[in-house]
């Protein structure tokens, strides 16, 4: 990656990205199950701030939208019906953290006719909120499920490298299981050992045990090859003079030389992690419907017809791209950081 | 020698942990195959009971195990519930598919790489090696799903390829060689998928480990001696960086087999993914351990081979 | 000037401070290509004593087992068999709990200071750390105990923020002695503490070291291959040779009355006897 000048830009995009995403309900104009059904498939909604007599308004304003007799299918704008946008409307209700039930949304349009960011799938669903909504549980899936892996990969790595002997053997033994398998065969396998119909919130915490157990291995063999340099270091030796016990020796000596590493795998895993789970939602193996994942947005692209027509669909995977580029260059940077502190 | 029976002994006990340990995995899953029949009210409790008790799925793990594990001695590797059959059959063209379509995809990825790795290492610094990097972070940077879905769109909108499929419906009347065309050209795009979502990757390990073997006195010596640049990257830093190399040929196993079977289900290719998701969903448990078994075998096998590779390539291994 | 008593292990002596009895050290080693385990004996059997308040050092060749007998003085390893005995304790014999509060009184001074300081630690940080294991005073009073031990060691007291890699060899020397000064230790080990730095702050050193000894009543075990040094401070000499201690006597006799034969080797590849002698007596 060309190292980042400005990694600034780059984190500032990542937190506004995760704003976004946090506050799904406030951003997004619809909720994600809203359907209007005369309206399935409808291309992204065009902005517009001159009308058909030419005449310019600051506030932009959308058509609305009717099939076209003639192509099924196919939507025709109507000039006549302008709708103009309006900014912090009421609209559905949300849980804004859970708890309170808001009506606020950023933005919205009057009348009956939607706006559709980003188009509308089968069911005339706006897919900017279903992406917005989407994220919450992909992105959040993903971030659970890497805190775990290295939680479980920090705490096993560390007692193996610190303890050696038979407990290492185990653990790694145990580890060297984990890398036998492809992962994504090994994720197949473990979802096909739980129940397949399961309650929604049961789901969400299935999968990001289910992905966050598999992926232990990796970052635990790092961290034990950490901990092993580290704990022959003489100013840990010199702390156990002291008469400091194992604990405290790990926790202040000997698990900080670590920190950039869990750091590294940190920003290698999220995407990893979220990917997985839009994989596993995407083949049926996930969320089910209506729950939005980034992927069962992208199921409908399973069918030819869909994937041939109706382009926008390919969305939200296409903003994907820079939030993962984004995440690589964070991981590239700290690696070129890591190497300038004094080990 | 000893070094080889060594890493070959230590493979059959690890094909045997995995074995017991996806099997016991399965088995803990609530739930079984006929669950769906109890749905159905026109099978009666005690018919499914009945069936339950005739495919022994009332015992307990060990024993079912145990009869398993028999089972694959046997080479039937256990029973299909959904297709009514031994479970080896059904695998033999499955996993014949997913070889061809991994092995041709590990080929292109490195025919690729190779060059390109050892190119931009030559080149560092310069445009070229910039122009690399941000191309494979790119790559990198798009999702394997979305990768294989752009290519089914550029199938399905171009007809320059099948959408699909392994053989187009007319090939039992073709004769060998068309056949063998008829394949490759079926071929083509799930393996360039696949080699694309493993290129990154190598490019950037192959081009450190030549930096590494450039940047290392003997290379600097032999500049020094007057032998030209190519025969300097080719036969003198080549071998020096063939060690990482080799343990990244067991990588690129791994992340292969995992990609392919997700290129199998978008892109309809008939190997072992798309079983493996339709028994999934389907709770054939005997299909489903069968398969990670034989994917556990692949990467194995392909890790072996780099051992075996890297011993007989490095002779520091050699003397340890 | 020097009691003529001889104190090669196994006399009991109330003046002895640490008594190291018969201990025995070996590690396990596997041949590379078949795995088969052997044991490296690294202490065979190696007796010594230290007097209160005395400066003992310990010679030998590299490999001797000097290291490795400091380390298990230091109670940082195990010995296979013996007996430590400090200040009327049988060191082995404890729990974890009773050996806790006689740590503090032994301390061990690397040969390498800047590898025995945690480099992302600051130096009041690093001073501070003993106090705080053993759970003396507020952090606010920890950190004036640092500045005190800085000031001891002749460290300006604004290198308190520093961390070890800002300071010089010497520095980071004096900066281990504070840290090891911290709780007030009987005994100081010093495993070639000396060795890595150049002779300017070797003397500057040992001339610290000489003003504290006096100052807290310190016994010094100092572990050199550097000969010449040892003439310099040491009241007596233990010369260690194939993981055993051939002789323990007072400097000056074993400098010029060696007994072993390999003390007289050691010795005769030392330059200028006679004026070191000289010095000696004066």
């Amino acid at each position: 990656m060309t190292s980042p000048r400005k990694p600034w830009a780059v984190l500032i995009g990542l937190a506004v990205f995760h704003c976004l995403i946090l506050f799904a309900g406030f951003f997004a104009p619809y909720n994600f199950a809203e359907q209007y059904r005369d309206l399935p498939f409808a291309p992204p909604a065009r902005l517009h701030f001159v009308d058909a007599h030419g005449k310019f308004y600051a506030r932009p304003f959308v058509y609305a939208l009717e099939p076209d007799p003639a192509n099924p299918g196919v939507y025709i704008a109507n000039s006549a019906d302008e709708h103009p946008l309006r900014f912090f409307v009421q609209g559905a209700g949300y849980k804004l953290a859970g708890l309170f039930e808001v009506h606020l949304h950023l933005f919205g349009v009057e009348g009956s006719t939607p706006v559709f960011l980003m188009g509308s799938d089968a069911y005339g669903r706006d897919q900017f909120s279903r992406f917005l909504y989407g994220g919450q549980l992909s992105l959040l899936a993903g971030l659970l499920a890497a805190a775990l892996s290295l939680v479980l990969g920090t705490l096993l790595g560390a007692i193996s490298g610190f303890y050696g002997g038979w407990i290492d053997a185990v653990f790694m033994r145990g580890g060297e299981l984990f890398f036998a398998l492809p992962w994504l065969y090994l994720l197949f396998a473990v979802r096909a050992a739980m129940p397949l119909h399961i309650a929604e919130w049961q789901v969400f915490l299935l999968l990001i045990t289910v992905i966050g157990l598999i992926g232990w291995a990796r970052p635990a063999r790092l961290i034990r090859g950490v901990v092993l340099s580290a704990k022959e270091r003489n100013f840990v030796l010199a702390a156990k003079g002291f008469g400091a016990s194992d604990v405290y020796v790990l926790r202040h000596h000997v698990l900080p030389q670590a920190y950039g590493v869990i750091l590294t795998q940190m920003t290698l895993l999220i995407p990893q992690y979220v990917m997985a789970e839009v994989t596993l939602s995407f083949l049926g193996l996930g969320v089910g419907e209506p729950m939005p994942s980034w992927g069962t947005l992208l199921a409908s692209l399973q069918q030819y017809y869909v994937l041939s027509s109706y382009w926008w669909m390919f969305l939200p995977m296409l903003v994907l791209i820079p939030l993962f580029l984004a995440c690589y260059a964070a991981a590239d940077a700290l690696q070129e950081r890591l190497k300038s502190v004094p080990l | 020698m000893r070094y080889i029976t060594r890493r070959f002994c230590h493979s059959i006990l690890l094909l045997i942990a995995v074995s017991f340990f996806s099997f016991a995995l399965l088995q803990l899953a609530p739930g079984d195959f006929f669950d769906a029949m109890r749905l159905n009210p026109e099978i009666s409790r005690q018919e499914v009971s009945n069936l339950r008790l005739e495919y022994g799925l009332d015992r307990p793990l060990p024993v079912r195990y145990e009869r398993w594990l028999r089972s694959v001695l046997e080479g039937r590797l256990g029973f299909s519930l959904a297709s009514n059959s031994p479970v080896a059959p059904l695998l033999r063209e499955r996993a014949r598919n997913t070889l061809l379509l991994s092995a041709t995809a590990t080929a292109l990825a490195w025919l690729l790489a190779l060059p390109i790795g050892i190119w931009a290492a030559v080149q560092r610094g310069r445009w070229g090696d910039r122009v690399c990097k941000f191309a494979t972070s790119t790559i990198l940077a798009v999702p394997d799903l979305l990768l294989f879905l752009l290519l089914l769109l550029l199938a399905v909108r171009t007809g320059w390829f099948p959408a699909g499929g392994m053989a187009s419906a007319s090939v039992d009347s073709l004769g060998t060689w068309a056949k063998a065309k008829d394949v490759a050209f079926h071929l083509t795009l799930p393996a360039l998928g696949l080699a694309l979502t493993l290129l990154p990757v190598l490019i950037s390990h192959i081009r450190t480990a030549m930096i590494e073997a450039l940047d290392s006195p003997f290379l600097l010596a032999a500049r020094g001696l007057g032998i030209p640049p190519a025969r300097r990257v080719l036969r003198y830093a080549l071998p020096a960086a063939s060690n990482p190399l080799i343990s990244l040929f067991g990588y690129s196993v791994a992340t292969m087999l995992s990609a392919s079977a997700l290129a199998e289900v978008i892109l309809s290719w008939p190997g072992l993914g798309p079983l493996l998701v339709d028994s999934i969903l389907s709770r054939d448990v005997y299909v489903v351990v069968a398969i990670v078994m034989l994917s556990a075998l692949l990467l194995i096998v392909g890790n072996l081979i780099a051992d075996i590779l890297l011993f007989a390539s490095d002779p520091r291994i050699r003397t340890e | 000037m020097s009691s003529q008593t001889q104190l090669a292990g196994g006399t009991t002596d109330v003046d002895a401070l640490v008594r190291i009895e018969r201990l025995n050290q070996e590690y396990a080693q596997r041949r590379p290509l078949t795995g088969v385990e052997f044991k490296v004996r690294a202490l065979d059997d190696a007796s010594l004593t230290i007097r209160r308040g005395a400066t003992l050092a310990l010679v030998g060749e590299s490999g001797a087992g000097k290291s490795t007998l400091a380390r298990c003085l230091a109670l940082l390893e195990r010995p296979a068999s013996g007996k430590i005995w400090f200040d009327g304790n049988d060191l082995l014999k404890l729990r974890r709990r009773e050996l806790f509060p006689l740590r503090r009184q032994i301390q061990l001074i690397f040969q390498d200071p800047a590898s025995a300081l945690n480099p992302r630690m600051t130096a009041s940080e690093i001073l501070a750390e003993p106090l705080a294991i053993h759970g003396e005073g507020t952090k606010a009073q920890r950190r004036e105990r640092a500045r005190e031990l800085l000031d001891q060691v002749g460290l300006p007291a604004a290198s308190e923020n520093k961390h070890p890699l800002e300071f010089s060899g010497g520095q980071r020397q004096r900066l281990a002695i504070a840290r090891a000064l911290a709780l007030q230790p009987k005994l100081l080990i010093l495993d070639e503490a000396l060795s890595s730095l150049d002779i300017l702050n070797q003397d500057l050193i040992l001339k610290l070291l000489t003003d504290l000894q006096a100052a807290y009543s310190l016994t010094y075990l100092h572990i050199s291959h550097d000969l010449r040094l040892v003439s310099q401070f040491a009241d007596e000499v233990a010369v260690m040779h194939n993981q055993r201690i051939v002789e323990q006597r007072a400097t000056l006799d074993l400098f010029t009355f060696p007994a072993e034969i390999y003390t007289q080797e050691l010795l005769a590849a030392m330059p200028s006897l006679e004026s070191i002698c000289a010095g000696r007596q004066a």
